[in-house]
């Protein structure tokens, strides 16, 4: 187990240099392509010279080699190498600011957004999952499968400005027009943007529609694993045997049945941190999605690069996690 | 944002914006504003909240509650009127003289005084402190010395260290006065120094910088409440030691959108008082929405379609005319963006004193006029396609298609798009004036003064003229109107230097912008200031 670990982690190494080169050549490329951001800072109006040099020289945007189209800048990279990991310091955006401090400021909301969204998604999904697959056949399996194919069918960013217009401006007006309601629920709940005065509430909707198409999924999943668990053979022992319905079916089903979920909302964690991207421009929450849009758009390679990496490094502790959840759940994997 | 056009130039240039303070709203409405209250905004995050780092629009609205300067502008007429100055004088528009008002502080408790303004200036134009708005210290004597220019451009060698740390062209009398020196007469000096880059810095913002920058030492109306919460809000408060008319509201709080279509969200839920601008697609039904909450007024944005008579094809005037003369703008502006712009007569914006229609005399459609022209310069070059230049992915495309077919059916000259390139090396492109055809771009006044549409874009060598535009008789007229003994007294010159451009064309005018606001239900009096933009410290709350 141990020895697995290890091993796993030393895999990080390479996934994680190679993905930042990437970046780096990316946003390399794109600057000598299509021409110093900082330039276009200043738009219509022509900077002089020596102020331009100044402020790309602060940004990092000085270096000639991003003069040079398809240049990969070793140099660079070697730079930002040794600034990331022996400094911890990942360089300024165009404003001038710490990326470090940019995602320190983001990261809380997005974590809050993310907990929201896999827990209405494990939470709800499985429910429906489970419901659907003791009854095939049943209202409830028609009702869960074609409710699903409609949330897995409508792309997220169709789904979150719907919501938005509907859910938040005008069903929670009608709301905000009744007294009795609670302020946290109509204005803070049904705010159709994230509002600082309810930090918490405010994100409730956002995390559901970040969560739907995965919950769809996850229901699914749970659905099909449960319908094929519930012929097993252990399964049919476990009644011989006598056992309770309520042990049968929760210790003995819904365990085995949950493997291939658990591994699925591993993996879409990384999933949820890319909707994220769309969910947080949406919904104007000022989490790292929002702050990755932002910078891509203006060409920000700091920042890009920056979060990214760490957005790597998170999709890769989720799956190391998810990996060792199996050994939990199925008595039969071992790691050696 | 206020047209497909704006999106970007207002992104991006958003130096564009004027200048700052917003008066206290004009006097005719000093009785029936209230005060008290929390005025709740659509907001952008800023750059910066420094004077000498902020110059885009988000940064501007928060800096002008903050700060003040030496003067503020008329809401509506946008006359300079002084505000932190006592007077600002110049025998020879070279050498001005500026006397503060005594008894101003900042929050911090340090005098605004003689030394505040010159440390600021300083602290901007300084080359290392890389400042946006050192850009705007560019006429004070001594600029080159404290940001010198590095000898082999982008090269490897490095910016030469500047001698000096401090401007020579400022030099403080006493406590409550000193000296500007300009390289150049320039009658229009005082409408420059009411822009947020003049404003005054305490000596512990300089100090710390990035501290000030999160937590800013202000001298206005209002203070900082906490200090600036990235990308989520900024609460400013009226401030106790602020000695001039105070703000209406009790409490601004400028809360901040990725997306102009949140915003609008969160306006229609009720979360928001005022929004200073509009999703373009949204404008009609906000229109039929909120009717006379919608507050409308001719902008000064300025979208052209610039020549590059650096080109063999585009030398001739009459050309350049007869490009001109094809264009039906109002229809494109009916058809493309839903009426939100007005169709552009002359070179200087509607708004601004000295401004007339029927500037340019090509700039209405006249198919017979434009072929005949056409015909005398010797016709297009066969077979050349007339290339029309945006750069990418902020819809320009629509809108120059339309500019290309009404030429293509006037003239009958083919013509081609070329809207791949992203801004920053479209801008590039421009500044080493390599464009093979026309080329929009825009352009936003930096004071309410004349010469700021004039020269930057048509003098011989300016910064942003883009055209290679070359005339001895504009260059003179705009001297003379910079050292003329007033800014009334300048008009005429810079007039008679725009009828010269209404004849060259060195630029195709299209549009002016239209500014639209929408207020809620709770605001009593929304003021736009000509100049500054959306007042929030002048618009007053119902009380009940």
């Amino acid at each position: 187990m141990g020895r697995y670990v290890i091993r796993r982690l030393l895999q990080f190494i390479p996934t994680v240099l190679g993905t930042m080169f990437l970046l780096h050549y990316m946003t390399a490329l794109a600057i000598q392509f299509s021409g110093n951001p900082v330039r276009a800072l200043f738009g219509d109006r022509t900077p002089p010279p020596a102020l331009l040099q100044a402020i790309t020289e602060r940004l990092g945007y000085g270096d000639p080699c991003l003069d040079q189209r398809g240049n990969p800048c070793f140099g660079l990279f070697a730079d930002r190498l040794q600034n990331i990991f022996f400094h911890f310091d990942f360089g300024i955006n165009l404003r001038q600011r710490e990326v470090t401090d940019l995602v320190a400021d983001a990261i809380p909301f997005t974590l809050k957004l993310l907990v929201i969204a896999i827990l209405f998604e494990a939470v709800v999904g499985i429910a429906a999952g489970v419901l659907a697959g003791l009854r095939g056949g049943s209202f409830a399996d028609y009702l869960v499968k074609i409710s699903t194919v409609f949330v897995i069918s409508v792309p997220i960013f169709v789904l979150g400005v719907v919501v938005r217009e509907f859910v938040g401006v005008k069903f929670g007006n009608v709301l905000r027009g009744q007294d009795w309601i609670p302020d946290v629920i109509s204005s803070g709940m049904f705010s159709p943007v994230f509002k600082p005065d309810y930090p918490m509430a405010s994100l409730i909707i956002p995390g559901m529609v970040l969560g739907a198409t995965s919950l769809a999924v996850t229901a699914r999943l749970t659905r099909t694993s449960i319908m094929e668990n519930i012929r097993a053979d252990y399964v049919r022992t476990a009644r011989a045997k006598g056992l309770t319905n309520k042990r049968v079916i929760g210790v003995h089903t819904l365990r085995n049945s949950l493997i291939p979920v658990i591994t699925f909302l591993g993996v879409d964690i990384g999933a949820a941190m890319a909707g994220a991207v769309v969910t947080e421009t949406i919904f104007n929450v000022p989490g790292i999605g929002r702050l990755v849009t932002m910078s891509a758009r203006t060409g920000e390679s700091s920042v890009v690069v920056g979060v990214v990496t760490m957005l790597v490094l998170v999709v890769l502790v989720a799956n190391l996690l998810v990996d060792l959840l199996y050994a939990v759940l199925d008595p039969r994997i071992r790691y050696e | 944002m206020r047209g497909k056009f704006l999106k970007v130039a207002v992104a991006a240039t958003a130096t564009a914006m004027l200048a700052t303070a917003c008066g206290g709203g004009g006097d005719d409405n000093e009785s029936s504003g209230q005060t008290g209250g929390t005025l709740r905004v659509y907001a952008s995050e800023p750059a910066f909240l420094t004077p000498s780092g902020g110059d885009d629009e988000p940064s501007l609205y928060v800096i002008r509650q903050l700060f003040r300067g030496l003067v503020k502008y008329n809401a509506e007429s946008s006359a300079v009127e002084m505000d932190l100055a006592e007077s600002v004088e110049s025998e020879d528009q070279k050498l001005w003289t500026i006397k503060l008002k005594s008894g101003y502080t900042f929050d911090n408790g340090e005098a605004v005084n003689a030394d505040a303004f010159i440390r600021s200036w300083n602290f901007a134009a300084y080359g290392p402190n890389a400042q946006n708005n050192g850009y705007f210290m560019k006429r004070i004597v001594g600029k080159d010395d404290v940001a010198p220019a590095d000898p082999d451009g982008e090269g490897p060698q490095k910016a030469p260290e500047p001698a000096t740390k401090e401007l020579s062209g400022l030099k403080k009398v006493d406590d409550l006065t000193f000296t500007v020196e300009l390289d150049a007469p320039f009658s229009g000096f005082p409408t420059t120094i009411g822009y947020p880059g003049f404003f005054p810095m305490a000596q512990a913002c300089v100090d710390d910088i990035a501290k000030c920058n999160e937590t800013p030492i202000g001298n206005g109306p209002y203070k900082i409440d906490g200090s600036w919460q990235h990308n989520v809000a900024i609460n400013v408060v009226r401030s106790d030691t602020w000695k001039g008319e105070a703000g209406k509201p009790d409490r601004i709080e400028y809360r901040i959108f990725a997306d102009v279509d949140a915003g609008y969200a969160a306006f229609q839920a009720g979360e928001l008082d005022v929004m200073y601008t509009l999703p373009p697609a949204r404008y009609k039904e906000a229109k039929a929405t909120y009717g006379d909450r919608m507050y409308e007024q001719p902008g000064d944005s300025f979208t052209y379609v610039g020549m590059p008579i650096y080109n063999k094809a585009f030398e001739d005037k009459r050309i350049r005319q007869a490009l001109s003369l094809s264009i039906d703008r109002q229809s494109i502006i009916d058809a493309v963006f839903d009426g939100r712009f007005t169709p552009a007569t002359g070179y200087v914006a509607p708004t601004f004193e000295g401004a007339r229609e029927g500037v340019c005399k090509y700039c209405a459609k006249d198919v017979e006029k434009a072929k005949q022209l056409l015909a005398e310069a010797g016709g297009w070059p066969a077979g050349e396609k007339l290339i029309l230049w945006a750069n990418a992915g902020a819809g320009h495309d629509q809108w120059l298609q339309a500019v290309g077919d009404q030429i293509k059916e006037a003239l009958g000259i083919d013509y081609e798009l070329k809207v791949n390139l992203q801004f920053a090396e479209y801008l590039e492109t421009a500044d080493q004036k390599k464009f093979t055809g026309g080329f929009r771009l825009g352009w936003g006044p930096d004071y309410p003064f004349m010469e700021t549409y004039l020269y930057p874009l048509y003098g011989t060598g300016a910064g942003s003229n883009n055209s290679g535009y070359t005339n001895a008789e504009f260059d003179a007229l705009m001297k003379e109107g910079d050292s003329a003994d007033s800014i009334q007294a300048a008009i005429p010159s810079y007039q008679k230097a725009e009828d010269i451009l209404g004849e060259d064309l060195p630029v195709i005018p299209m549009w002016w912008s239209k500014v639209a606001a929408v207020y809620g239900e709770n605001v009593d009096q929304f003021v736009w200031n000509s100049v500054s933009d959306a007042d929030y410290g002048a618009t007053s709350l119902k009380q009940n």
